[in-house]
């Protein structure tokens, strides 16, 4: 999310703080109970599936029923906070905490996590999620993206492959060792100078892939850039992809396991989560295309049927909830057939079973016959 | 029967055992040894193999366990053994598991590879079904396999997952590369190499005077953003999450042999600290504590940022502060930590302000408060 500067630096928001501030204040000596206006965001919503934008008979003639969550930009609705109620009040307190520290810590330009601050007033918050609700608020009302707010966590995803950038004036130069792990910096907005001789970019769900490709090296005989978020991609890995997208232009491969979580994470880094609903502009990759393992592979592989696990009924559960998130009849209804496939036969699998009969069959075969055939959704 | 403790068929009978870090053609012949051993066995005038030594499963035992996880050239192993009858049909599955396991890691040191434990499971999965039926058996069979014969997780072929990094004042440079200076690889360090190789080749020169181990990488970052290197001469080193800190291990082994006057200290939590304390018992290791102790505890941490122990880490302080060979300043902490019945984070330090943290350390080390 941007506000009028594209990037909203450490001043102007620290400018933003003291204006909020202000008002606030001006309230309290003007008699009037203050309140803090919120905006909600959503990802995606599950009501009326793929109909969202359409038009709706109502009484009274025609009406054009927007389904604005559905839009990245544009908020739900908004939230009003004040003071007169009870648990809006604690929740008020907490924002408040939580910006003073947040203005400490642009004032010092220092950064912390979200658990950093929930130890400065444990008594006050009470619980970890008091405080995660705290950042998103304050990032929705100085319409900012939370690393602007210098609240970072500690970096999950690893790169490997042929890019080379700065950050920070470190060089991480993968190109000089294309099978050697390097960790995603989480200072994002650091790098710089980035490049590549790379053809394209996979992206696999988990750390145990990646190092089957670092293994068989992938990336001596493929040019591309290998990336991992280790499960549910976090905030810079998500930035970090964004970045390489739009300086880089590479067509986007994900891999991820052929079950519902995996196609959770995928979708995920395609279109958002839930919790970021906010920032979903910055943190979407809508480039990115699902190359496996879907559940027609069984055949196609021959797995053996050992390693076809069956679907659990929280599995089936999430796996329906998918089916009908309305971003995926709109934006990625190829994506229906192979769900519904899962759906239909309840079996499961996992990217190691590939590996099963040869261990090299993920980097020799698998991978490359499917990039090459253009076998993605 | 008493004849087998003489014979051993694999090599797990002294008291004093090792799993060491062996490169793949050893850890073959160790292998081949076994089966000829086992096979001689066979062959005798007497075949009896009624007894096996397999690491006994034993609450007392999770310090091995987690010591077998964590790759070290040097783990303390004897009293973990139990023998059991090759009569009872679950051991001999136990034992028929082992074997599997090892026919499976041969096969890949062989190709010269490496496996991840979850592309084990599938293959022994579709291997022996009738054998192998989740994850969890994969992981103790692999245990076993790792005090048969002695050998490290890594060096039987099985890839170590996560990754360390290390900041601060030292000098690192790979063959025929350029010097790192850990001190200017921003916050998040310089992340060690999974490559085994490499890390016995890494050329090192310090100025620290000491060795900082942080479990936690958010206050590794933490401590490399404020430069906490700058004003204590140290390094910092850590792995992500506990124990499965392979090549963080390593490293550290190789910078104390490498520098052997810097005293190694732990900022760690709770569960790595009861490890750490087990630990105490052997004469080789040489980590020392220096946070969060009961003192730091009852004077820094406010009531509200304490959390409850994890039941198991309960039961494990209780069976450590009954050792006998344990000195007493650690068996007041651990019982502390029984009594108390909970433990702190160490961001609860951030109550005091974001650079608390930094002056705890220097003030600690200073007065050198470390046990």
């Amino acid at each position: 999310m941007e506000g009028k500067h594209s990037i909203p630096n450490r001043l102007y928001l620290l400018t933003k703080i003291k204006e909020l501030t202000r008002s606030l204040v001006e309230d309290l000596c003007n008699g009037r109970s203050p309140t803090l206006k919120i905006d909600q965001f959503t990802s995606y919503c599950s009501e009326d599936s793929g109909k969202c934008n359409q038009l709706r008979v109502t009484r009274g003639g025609f009406r054009l029923h927007l389904c604005s969550c559905c839009s990245y930009n544009l908020p739900k609705g908004k939230e009003i906070l004040t003071l007169r109620r009870e648990s809006q009040s604690r929740r008020f307190d907490a924002l408040l905490r939580v910006l003073l520290i947040v203005q400490q810590l642009l004032q010092e330009n220092k950064h912390g996590s979200k658990r950093d601050i929930y130890y400065m007033h444990p008594s006050v918050f009470k619980e970890q999620s008091v405080v995660d609700r705290a950042v998103n608020d304050i990032c929705i009302l100085l319409q900012c993206s939370r690393h602007n707010l210098n609240v970072v966590s500690v970096g999950n995803g690893l790169v490997m492959g042929w890019v080379r950038f700065a950050e920070a004036g470190r060089k991480f130069d993968c190109i000089s060792s294309p099978n050697t792990a390097h960790q995603i910096p989480v200072y994002v907005e650091d790098v710089e100078d980035i490049i590549s001789v790379a053809e394209y970019i996979l992206i696999v769900e988990k750390e145990s892939v990646f190092q089957r490709l670092a293994n068989d090296q992938f990336c001596r005989k493929n040019r591309c850039i290998v990336i991992t978020g280790r499960g549910y991609p976090d905030v810079p890995t998500r930035r970090f992809l964004h970045l390489l997208i739009e300086k880089l232009r590479l067509p986007v491969y994900c891999l991820v396991d052929c079950d519902p979580y995996g196609i959770d994470i995928l979708a995920t880094f395609r279109f958002g989560s839930m919790q970021m609903a906010y920032d979903a502009k910055s943190l979407r990759l809508p480039e990115i295309q699902w190359l496996g393992a879907f559940p027609s592979d069984c055949e196609k592989y021959q797995l053996p049927q050992h390693c076809l696990l069956p679907l659990t009924t929280e599995d089936k559960q999430k796996a329906e909830g998918i089916l009908h998130r309305c971003y995926v009849e709109r934006e990625a209804p190829s994506w229906r057939y192979e769900l519904q496939l899962m759906l239909d036969r309840g079996v499961k699998f996992e990217i190691e079973a590939l590996s099963v009969h040869s261990l090299t069959f993920l980097s020799e075969n698998y991978l490359p016959s499917k990039i090459q055939m253009g076998a993605f959704i | 029967m008493g004849e087998l403790s003489k014979n051993s068929i694999l090599f797990s009978d002294q008291h004093l055992c090792h799993a060491d870090i062996l490169p793949p053609s050893e850890v073959r012949a160790r292998i081949e040894v076994a089966i000829l051993n086992f096979l001689k066995n066979l062959n005798s005038s007497n075949p009896e193999v009624t007894d096996l030594p397999l690491i006994s499963r034993k609450m007392g035992n999770s310090r091995v366990r987690r010591g077998l996880l964590t790759d070290d050239s040097k783990i303390f192993l004897s009293h973990s053994f139990s023998t059991k009858s090759l009569m009872n049909e679950n051991t001999a599955n136990s034992f028929i598991r082992v074997w599997k396991v090892m026919e499976m890691c041969y096969q890949i040191l062989v190709q010269e590879k490496k496996v991840t434990q979850r592309e084990l499971f599938y293959k022994l999965l579709c291997d022996s079904p009738h054998y192998f039926t989740s994850q969890l058996q994969v992981n103790r069979t692999i245990q076993d396999l790792v005090a048969l014969v002695r050998c490290s997780r890594y060096s039987l072929g099985i890839m170590a997952s996560s990754r360390g990094a290390v900041a601060g004042r030292l000098l690192l440079q790979e063959p025929n590369q350029e010097i790192v200076d850990c001190s200017t690889c921003g916050s998040s360090g310089y992340v060690i190499s999974g490559d085994l190789n490499l890390l016995e080749n890494l050329v090192m020169k310090s100025d620290a005077r000491y060795i900082i181990v942080v479990e936690k990488h958010a206050i590794f970052q933490r401590l490399a953003e404020d430069r906490v290197f700058n004003q204590i001469p140290c390094i910092l080193i850590t792995a992500k999450g506990y124990p499965d800190i392979g090549t963080s291990r390593l490293l550290l082994h190789r910078m104390s042999r490498e520098f052997p006057e810097l005293p190694i200290l732990g900022l760690v939590d709770c569960t790595p600290v009861l490890y750490l304390i087990s630990k105490k018992t052997t004469p080789s290791c040489n980590v020392k504590w220096l946070g969060l102790r009961k003192d730091d505890i009852e004077q820094l941490v406010p009531e509200e940022s304490l959390i409850p122990l994890k039941p198991r880490d309960h039961q494990i302080a209780k069976s450590l502060s009954s050792s006998e060979i344990l000195q007493d300043k650690y068996k007041e902490e651990l019982s502390f930590m029984v009594q108390s019945g909970q433990r702190a984070e160490i961001e609860a330090l951030y109550f005091h302000g974001f650079d608390f943290l930094a002056k705890y350390i220097g003030k600690k080390i200073v007065q050198a408060d470390y046990i």
